[in-house]
């Protein structure tokens, strides 16, 4: 039975963990930035796990002219919960931290890559549905398209560049964090 | 350790991974340009796109009553704000906030422009202008580039000798070209000496009200006051202007008005007025406080100077006053000190209307007359305190010192300068670099447009020889100009929200249209590319009134989005708006015709400009 308790460093290890999804919460977790001639700076919509932030409005001005549908809060049910999820996912980190579990780190490993993929595929449906489901009287028609969840597209005048944010780097690093214990806590 | 280097290999990765996703490694280092020294003229005032000129220069434009801005050194023309005229352009004199500014007036002669400062330098916050033709002053807000406030000056008639503001924009002063009876009353001009006054105006700007004031003002003699300038420094409670015509003629003042062999500098301690005032030295007159110097003694004296003076400079370091003598072949250097001094011991020379003489004597330094220069008229200066003197009858910029009296450089320009301006040359800290030749007459400079001529504004190099290295075109007419360092002036590219200004409309379903007995009231928006005036409706981009109606419609660009600029104009209604980024503006006016009438946005925005259109509906009177 012993053996199955994680080490102390691996505790910590999964600690750290809790932190940097916790953190993730007051950062962006993905991000879209558009590049035209007359906007060499770029527009940005910047995705956090509860809001959106950057030019909405102006990319959402442009969009109207290929009859995309409006970015906003109300588009994105997950913005009102997501962040529960994510502190519900911390304290269940801090918990595997404490507990130092061998079992409850594959559950939350498992919890990890299910979260994970959900939300992958969560924003290429949302990027489908925006890319696809263009209005009909709209006044410039273009084919529907589907922007990729990372890297550069190119719609009309506009080069559309994807990236993810800090929130989302702090999920990959809490996510290696918790794949080290397993190497670490092996059978000895 | 060892146990370490997997959680630290872990977090790299991540940061690394984010450093390569937002960080910019794009170059923004430019290729290091050739120092000044050794780029040909061209060079020197070429400025590729991706970059911006060096300083603005804000020309008055004369009576076409606008301002124009000029970058500095490539002498493009950027903008033109209009100040004291309509301009459908921009809406100016359209909309009702600058419809009300400007009153009933369709032009000004926008004379000498003056920056706001602090501690005697440029601030960049605002400008300030005067109008020679019908005797206004306004405030331009440097974040818009717009003009917030005007404001009629009564008593006085074309405040020439303005605008000069002092050392921390306590007041700007507008000293009269022309004297008139106070309230502008009817009187015989055989009773000029007696009936008449050049009354000059102390005003003050509200910069949190954005509101220019009258704060009293001094009825000075009926004579011409040409040109001023605020003291700086040790001497910053003081002014000076010149004057012309102390002869008091009446009529052909061309040579009754070039008599006398000398007229006067005029010196006055603006705190000690301000005192006065406070104290109640002053008569009210036509709603004015009014200080009349034969009868409230004290704060200004008068010196003599040889005759028709034009400009009146203090140098940088406040210490001298420089006035050029026009029809006088010479500059004279006058020391504040030794002013203050002959002040203290009232070594007078007699009165002149009730107002103490200086003894000349007693504080001329210098007159200064290099060689066959002729028509001096004003001075500016470099950052090393050279003084540099626009000649109007030989065409030239004759650089000096003051503190010698020698001249040490001369350059013809094309020609007959009016003005200079220097790279921020009339403040405590000029720049030197550059000066600017005003000059009134463009002659054979440019193509040809017919008999009447554009004035021309001539580049001159300063950082070593005087070298004219560029020329420019410009509408007439600029009489003076001010140079500021381009990083000074913060604009905003947006106007930003107001949830306090219940004219404006942000959410397109709030768009409305409000009827009050015969007023009616749009409450609408302008966006890429439509009108919205009334969201509920079944063609929302339409206006429908009755004839006779009084029409508001206000109107919000919803594009928080740069340069995306909405016009609004009503075919046949004579009107035309403007409406900025994020701005709401209002256009007032009666529905009188009745009929069809399509509405455009005239300020292209975007690829469906042409189809950002509606109509307005005038139903006819039964």
């Amino acid at each position: 039975m012993k053996t199955k308790k994680l080490s102390l460093v691996s505790s910590i290890l999964i600690a750290l963990a809790a932190i940097l999804v916790g953190l993730s919460l007051f950062f962006p977790w993905w991000q879209m930035i558009f590049f035209a001639p007359q906007y060499p700076e770029g527009l940005n919509i910047i995705v956090y796990p509860n809001k959106l932030e950057g030019e909405i409005d102006i990319v959402n001005g442009l969009n109207h002219y290929i009859g995309m549908e409006n970015f906003s809060e109300e588009n994105f049910p997950e913005l009102a919960y997501l962040s529960y999820l994510v502190i519900g996912l911390a304290v269940i980190t801090l918990l595997t931290a404490i507990l130092r579990k061998k079992s409850l780190l594959y559950g939350l490993i498992g919890l990890f890559i299910i979260g994970g993929s959900l939300g992958v595929w969560d924003l290429t449906r949302a990027l489908r549905k925006f890319g696809t489901n263009l209005s009909p009287t709209a006044p410039i028609k273009i084919d529907p398209f589907v922007p990729p969840l990372l890297g550069h597209n190119t719609v009309a005048n506009f080069v559309t560049e994807s990236v993810l944010g800090y929130g989302a780097y702090f999920l990959i690093a809490a996510f290696i964090l918790l794949l080290i214990p397993l190497w670490k806590d092996r059978k000895r | 350790m060892k146990k370490w280097v997997p959680i630290a290999s872990g977090l790299l990765a991540g940061f690394v991974a984010a450093t390569i996703s937002f960080a910019d490694f794009s170059n923004s280092t430019n290729n290091q340009v050739a120092s000044n020294s050794t780029k040909s003229d061209a060079e020197k005032v070429y400025v590729p796109f991706g970059e911006k000129d060096d300083y603005y220069l804000f020309a008055s434009g004369g009576h076409s009553g606008q301002m124009f801005i000029y970058g500095v050194p490539s002498m493009r023309h950027i903008r033109t704000v209009p100040v004291f005229s309509p301009d459908s352009a921009t809406g100016y004199g359209f909309d009702e906030h600058s419809k009300k500014m400007l009153g009933d007036y369709t032009w000004g002669d926008l004379h000498h422009p003056a920056f706001s400062e602090t501690n005697g330098d440029y601030d960049g916050k605002y400008m300030f202008a005067t109008d020679v033709g019908n005797s206004r002053a306004a405030a331009m807000d440097l974040e818009t580039f717009t003009v917030k406030d005007i404001i009629n000056v009564p008593n006085t008639s074309g405040p020439h000798c303005a605008a000069f503001v002092t050392q921390n924009t306590e007041y700007m002063f507008l000293p009269t070209r022309f004297a008139v009876p106070i309230g502008s009353e009817y009187k015989p001009l055989d009773d000029y000496s007696d009936q008449y006054r050049g009354v000059m105006s102390a005003v003050t700007f509200d910069q949190n009200k954005d509101k220019l004031n009258i704060a009293y003002q001094v009825a000075l003699p009926p004579w011409s006051y040409d040109l001023s300038d605020a003291g700086k420094k040790s001497s910053a409670d003081w002014a000076v202007m010149t004057t012309y015509n102390t002869e008091e003629a009446t009529t052909n003042l061309e040579i009754n008005a070039s008599q006398a062999d000398r007229d006067f500098i005029v010196l006055f301690n603006w705190k000690e007025l301000e005192k006065m005032v406070a104290d109640g030295q002053y008569d009210e007159v036509t709603g004015q406080k009014m200080i009349f110097p034969e009868k409230h003694k004290g704060g200004i004296y008068l010196v003599p100077v040889a005759k028709s003076p034009h400009g009146v400079d203090v140098t940088p370091d406040g210490k001298h006053f420089i006035a050029s003598g026009k029809l006088a072949p010479s500059m004279t250097v006058f020391s504040f000190e030794k002013a203050f001094a002959a002040i203290e011991k009232q070594d007078f020379a007699g009165e002149r209307n009730g107002i103490p003489i200086i003894n000349y004597d007693s504080i001329m330094e210098r007159e200064v007359n290099p060689e066959n220069a002729l028509g001096p008229l004003h001075t500016q200066f470099d950052d090393k305190g050279m003084a540099y003197t626009t000649m109007f009858i030989s065409s030239e910029i004759v650089k000096w010192d003051p503190k010698t009296g020698e001249t040490l450089d001369r350059v013809p320009v094309q020609y007959s300068p009016g003005h200079s301006v220097a790279a921020e040359g009339d403040t405590v800290a000029p720049d030197g670099k550059w000066l600017i030749a005003l000059n009134k007459i463009a002659k054979d400079s440019y193509l040809s447009v017919g008999p009447s001529h554009p004035e021309s504004m001539q580049l001159i190099d300063i950082s070593g020889k005087m070298k004219v290295i560029q020329s420019s075109p410009v509408n007439p007419e600029p009489h003076y100009a001010q140079i500021i360092k381009a990083d000074k002036i913060k604009t905003i590219e947006v106007y930003p929200k107001d949830e306090n200004n219940k004219l404006a409309t942000y959410k397109q379903d709030q768009a409305r249209i409000e009827r009050n007995g015969n007023e009616v009231h749009v409450y609408g928006i302008a966006m890429r590319s439509k009108f919205i005036f009334d969201a509920k409706a079944k063609r929302p981009d339409v206006i429908e009134v009755n004839q006779g109606d009084k029409v508001f419609i206000h109107l919000t660009n919803t594009d928080f989005d740069e340069d995306i600029t909405h016009g609004f104009a009503i075919n046949s209604y004579n009107l035309n708006i403007e409406v900025q980024p994020g701005q709401t503006n209002t256009i007032e006016f009666t529905a009188d015709k009745a009929g069809t009438f399509p509405l455009y946005c005239t300020n292209f925005c975007s690829a469906l400009h042409q189809e950002m259109t509606g109509y307005f509906l005038v139903k006819p009177k039964k």
